[in-house]
């Protein structure tokens, strides 16, 4: 134990703490930079402005989807997917990735499908429609983490997006 | 399996967090600062437990968070240096008599926090009486009144 102007018995040690209130300075730093990038959509959610939510693809073209940059594992997430009605057939066929039903849980389809099947390569989805351009919503809850690349594709047009789900 | 990464993830990143936000946070001088440590702890529970609510989750979290927690304090008791780094070291904020102000501005701390704990702890009514003022770790400050302020206070 050291001793302070002779009398005082105190384990000071002024230089570690003066290095302490430095790191603690970046430290709130880096604590502001997390709010911003939380404020700014980073963490999920669209944030202000609704810089994070996305669009690929084209609804002019068949296939449009509106999903979020980022996904948090158990927090609702929303995919909407805007398709055009096949010129051949009454019903209309949106396939999916495997990583889709493997990291997404799916808790509900609005419209609900006439059809779903799996195949090795992912999931089928086939709606009914009044041969009109139609939009498709799925509901998810994320179960896997990490960055989650998922492929769309009708008969006519493909569109490959990646989501990043955080823990 | 899950449980045990979660709590350890938890304990690390609470410690960390609460080390840089500096010994003066969240110490208990208002009743906000309760309510807010309050809210930190509801908050963490969600992170701590997910959705699972059995039992064996519960016992297994607090197995993990007790664990880490003893792991830590034997560590620190064979590495010194890091249970300074750790824990921080006391800092004299008050050197016989005189306010050292850079450092009162650093960790935060004014007179007026110190006449609090003068009150307190000695029922000294002025800074003069008062030789040294230390910042301790867990953010109380204790204070050493002058030799004759001590005296007067052992014959009362």
């Amino acid at each position: 134990m050291k001793k302070h102007r002779g009398e005082l018995d105190i384990d000071e040690d002024i230089e570690l703490e003066s290095a302490n209130w430095k790191i603690q300075r970046v430290a709130w730093v880096l604590m502001a930079l997390v709010v911003i990038a939380a404020l700014l959509g980073f963490t999920g959610d669209g944030g202000i402005g609704n810089f994070q939510t996305l669009k690929a693809g084209d609804s002019a073209e068949g296939l449009e989807v509106e999903y979020e940059r980022f996904l948090r594992r158990g927090a609702p997430a929303e995919i909407k997917v805007k398709l055009k009605p096949s010129a051949s057939d009454t019903l209309t066929d949106l396939h999916l990735s495997k990583e889709f039903h493997e990291k997404l849980e799916v808790d509900k389809v609005v419209p609900e499908p006439s059809e779903v099947y799996a195949t090795e390569k992912g999931i089928t989805y086939r709606f009914a429609s009044a041969n009109q351009p139609f939009a498709v919503t799925f509901y998810l809850t994320p179960n896997g983490m990490g960055s989650m690349p998922l492929h769309f594709s009708t008969s006519e047009k493909k569109v490959a997006i990646t989501q990043f789900i955080y823990p | 399996m899950e449980t045990v990464i979660r709590g350890l993830i938890l304990y690390v990143f609470l410690m960390i967090i609460f080390r840089v936000s500096g010994k003066r946070t969240l110490y208990e001088a208002t009743v906000f600062d309760f309510v807010l440590l309050l809210i930190i702890a509801e908050t963490a529970e969600q992170a701590l437990v997910g959705e699972d609510q059995s039992m064996t989750n519960s016992f297994v979290l607090i197995v993990t968070l007790l664990l880490a927690d003893i792991s830590l304090s034997l560590l620190k008791q064979k590495f010194n240096y890091f249970g300074k780094v750790l824990d921080g070291v006391p800092v004299i904020i008050l050197d016989d008599g005189k306010l050292l102000h850079d450092r009162l501005k650093k960790v935060r701390v004014d007179e007026a926090d110190i006449m609090e704990s003068a009150r307190a702890l000695q029922g000294l009514q002025r800074l003069d009486q008062i030789k040294y003022a230390i910042l301790e770790k867990d953010g109380k400050i204790t204070i050493i009144p002058k030799e004759q302020e001590q005296k007067e206070i052992e014959k009362v």
